[in-house]
């Protein structure tokens, strides 16, 4: 059967190539079709210093169809869900050739995390955040890594749902003393797409407290 | 035709009379000429259009072929509807029409057929477009197409298929005595493994390449490879994905199993038609007739934008009441229809690959791999019942108009078959009666009648449920309904009479009969586009 020659055989080659810092492995031996692979943050983006662990499914057809990629670990970013993991990935999708491996593909997502594609996101919120302020978005992919990405995560630590969303904590205070709860202040901050509040702008101030009041 | 007269002033405040009149005026109708059924389907404008396109000479073109007379087109309408002309095709013929093209502009190109085919394929078969880039860019196009290999060192010999001896294919990682095959870019891989990889291709209808680099396999690579006629497969569905993206000009005939694709080439008069609440009908060559906006069959009295209402009502509560009524769903993300395939709810886009969830419509991905639940359809379900005054009015009242659409779907289905055995009565009316063809027309006349009158009443509920019952109109309307409903079932039991004997001696009845139903029908369109126009029947989301 030639798919498990060729899995095989990518896995020899992923074992033979050290450096890449690549990892690639069965979660069980009997069963060729599920796999879990993982890679190393990219340096000097916010997902530095963290090992993402992929979820990989490969379907009969394989290589003629692409394999099925997630995120186990939680991961920040415009083309990947905050939720479930999912990514947007042209290679993974329509644009699959069969010379293209399980390691090339994981390269591929190392890249997805070095630069972004925010015009065509899988989630949303996120890949607002990134197109309106990068500095605040950096922060909180740092975080997200430090947290979920890292040997010393997230384990036992209580996170604030604020800080973990980017959300300036001035503005969760704000509409706190107006005697708002947090959760719901949170949530309705988040629908919004908004990070920061402009003191001056009475207009969101507004549609934010209409939000809450309902 | 007196009737016709008195039609014509149905515009006034006192139309409402002029239904009643035609009411009474049943007595009067005395066995009609079947060259006349055209005059009083008003809804056949097109019909009598199309006859131009239409080469086939069966009996029911011959006999639609009487042109509208202007009296009864001014009586019919507020404003008239511009004439659709349309053809109809099948993808076989679109692609020869694109040949026939090809042929003529291969001179202006200078490269074989064959490359300006994929040039073609490429510019979705907008020659405008590819004209323009040609003559823009002709080099840098060839190479970004994949036409031409971007290294000048690419050795056409290296192109086709070689057997080799210990070969190692990169792709099924086996080494083996194998047949391979490359493009001048030196990509190769074993045949077996470029059979599977184009095999997956061929219903996709794109431009198929090499695995590792942009070189674009022709067709005659394809036949090559794959031992067969395969591109044949491949031009297909790059038509048939032509006519998805072209889909306000081009659309397949609803019907199962059919292949014919009508062409309006100029969709500029389909808003008027909207705007007066007629429907744009067009008929294939099988002469299946559906509705060129929504893709639905001939759904007069009710207008489209009432006939999609009442589809997606359906649709909602089909999951409570077990009814399917609709198979086919636009694509959420490009809009293109897509027919479902069983009771799958995993949709897949044929043309934008997107795949959504049959119920909610949302994406996919989050539905899971196993246990299969939608949470979505549930929250709108209850949403909806909470903004509406009186659901379960509201439902009962759908319930009821349902059952009757639903009821007459079904005789409709008996009807068709009752249709199929016409040509036995005919042919026994001739050996037993010595009646000549023509003269036993009149049953084939009859049953046609007969569906074209139990399609108007079917979709007549679905007017009827969106209509203001406190309206008088309305009113009238659900009485020429019922007037219908009765004319419609007399005419059926009448073609349920197998004896030749019984049918000749009975012929007056039939003609008789197929009349009333014919004015009943034209009494019940006109009355239910009236509503329509007045604003007494609109959809709303009850
Ligand atoms: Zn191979
Ligand atoms: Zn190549
Ligand atoms: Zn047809
Ligand atoms: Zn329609
Ligand atoms: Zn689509
Ligand atoms: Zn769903």
């Amino acid at each position: 059967m030639s798919r498990a020659k060729r899995i095989m055989k990518e896995l020899q080659a992923v074992k033979d190539d050290p450096e890449a810092r690549i990892e690639l492995e069965f979660v069980n031996e009997s069963d060729i079709h599920h796999l879990k692979g993982s890679f190393l943050g990219p340096p000097g983006t916010p997902y530095e210093g963290g090992q993402f662990i992929v979820d990989i499914e490969v379907p009969m057809e394989y290589p003629f169809k692409p394999p099925m990629m997630k995120f186990d670990t939680k991961v920040y970013h415009p083309n990947i869900s905050s939720v479930t993991g999912a990514i947007c990935l042209d290679i993974l999708k329509n644009a699959w050739s069969p010379v293209i491996t399980l390691k090339s593909a994981l390269i591929s997502l190392q890249a997805l995390l070095q630069s972004p594609e925010p015009n065509d996101p899988q989630d949303a919120e996120v890949a607002q955040h990134y197109l309106k302020d990068r500095e605040s978005f950096n922060k909180t992919a740092a975080l997200w890594t430090k947290l979920y990405a890292s040997p010393d995560g997230a384990i036992g630590k209580s996170v604030d749902e604020a800080e973990l969303y980017g959300i300036d904590s001035e503005a969760v205070k704000e509409f706190e003393s107006q005697g708002f709860e947090k959760d719901k202040i949170v949530e309705v901050l988040r629908r919004f797409g908004i990070k920061k509040l402009d003191p001056a702008d009475n207009a969101t101030i507004n549609r934010i407290i209409e939000e809450l009041l309902k | 035709m007196a009737s016709d007269e008195e039609y014509s002033e149905a515009e006034s405040d006192d139309s409402l009379y002029n239904y009643e009149s035609r009411n009474t005026s049943v007595d009067l109708i005395c066995p009609k000429n079947p060259n006349l059924t055209s005059d009083d389907s008003e809804f056949d404008i097109d019909e009598v259009d199309s006859s131009d396109y239409d080469e086939e000479d069966d009996i029911d073109n011959s006999l639609l072929a009487t042109p509208v007379s202007p009296s009864t087109k001014k009586a019919l309408s507020e404003g008239s509807v511009p004439n659709l002309k349309y053809e109809c095709l099948t993808t076989k013929e679109i692609y020869e029409k694109m040949l026939k093209r090809i042929n003529h502009l291969q001179p202006v190109f200078s490269i074989p057929p064959d490359d300006v085919l994929v040039l073609m394929q490429h510019y979705d078969w907008n020659e405008e477009r590819l004209l323009e880039a040609w003559t823009e860019k002709m080099d840098e196009l060839l190479q970004q197409i994949g036409l031409k290999s971007a290294e000048v060192n690419g050795s056409s010999d290296v192109r086709g298929i070689k057997h080799r001896n210990d070969f190692m294919c990169i792709i099924c990682c086996e080494e083996k005595n194998t047949d391979t095959f490359s493009l001048e870019c030196g990509h190769e891989y074993c045949l077996d493994c470029y059979r599977h990889y184009i095999q997956d291709k061929l219903h996709e209808g794109n431009i198929i390449t090499c695995m590792d680099c942009s070189l674009v396999l022709k067709n005659v690579d394809i036949d090559q490879i794959m031992g067969h006629a395969s591109s044949t497969k491949l031009m297909n569905s790059s038509i048939k994905s032509f006519v998805q993206k072209h889909h306000r000009n081009y659309k397949w005939c609803p019907y199962a199993d059919c292949k014919h694709i009508i062409h309006l080439k100029d969709t500029s008069s389909l808003a008027e038609y909207g705007r007066l609440h007629y429907s744009p009908f067009v008929k294939c060559s099988e002469g299946h007739r559906f509705c060129f906006s929504c893709g639905f069959e001939i759904h007069a009295p009710a207008d489209c934008n009432i006939t999609s209402a009442w589809v997606k009502k359906a649709k909602k509560e089909s999951e409570n009441l077990n009814w399917v009524l609709s198979h086919t769903k636009e694509c959420p993300k490009c809009s293109v229809s897509i027919e479902k395939n069983g009771g799958c709810n995993h949709m897949v886009c044929s043309n934008c690959k997107y795949q959504f969830c049959w119920i909610c419509e949302g994406d996919w991905a989050p539905h899971g791999k196993s246990f299969y639940e939608c949470t979505i359809y549930k929250n709108d379900d209850t949403k909806s019942k909470g903004a509406q005054e009186d659901p379960g009015k509201q439902l009962k009242k759908y319930t009821f108009y349902y059952r009757l659409f639903n009821e007459h779907e079904v005789s409709a289905k008996l009807d068709w078959k009752l249709g199929q055995t016409v040509g036995h009565k005919v042919k026994a009316l001739q050996d037993r009666m010595g009646v000549s063809w023509i003269e036993g027309l009149f049953l084939i006349e009859s049953i046609k009648t007969l569906n074209e009158g139990r399609t108007a009443l079917k979709w007549s509920f679905a007017v009827a449920f969106y209509s203001d019952a406190s309206h008088n109109l309305t009113k009238i309307f659900l009485d020429n309904q019922m007037l219908l409903a009765k004319a419609v079932e007399d005419l059926s039991e009448l073609l349920q009479i197998k004896e030749p004997e019984t049918i000749m001696k009975r012929k007056p009845e039939f003609y008789n009969k197929s009349g009333y139903v014919e004015n009943r029908r034209t009494a019940l369109m006109e009355c239910g586009r009236d509503l329509l126009c007045k604003g007494i029947c609109k959809p709303h989301d009850g």
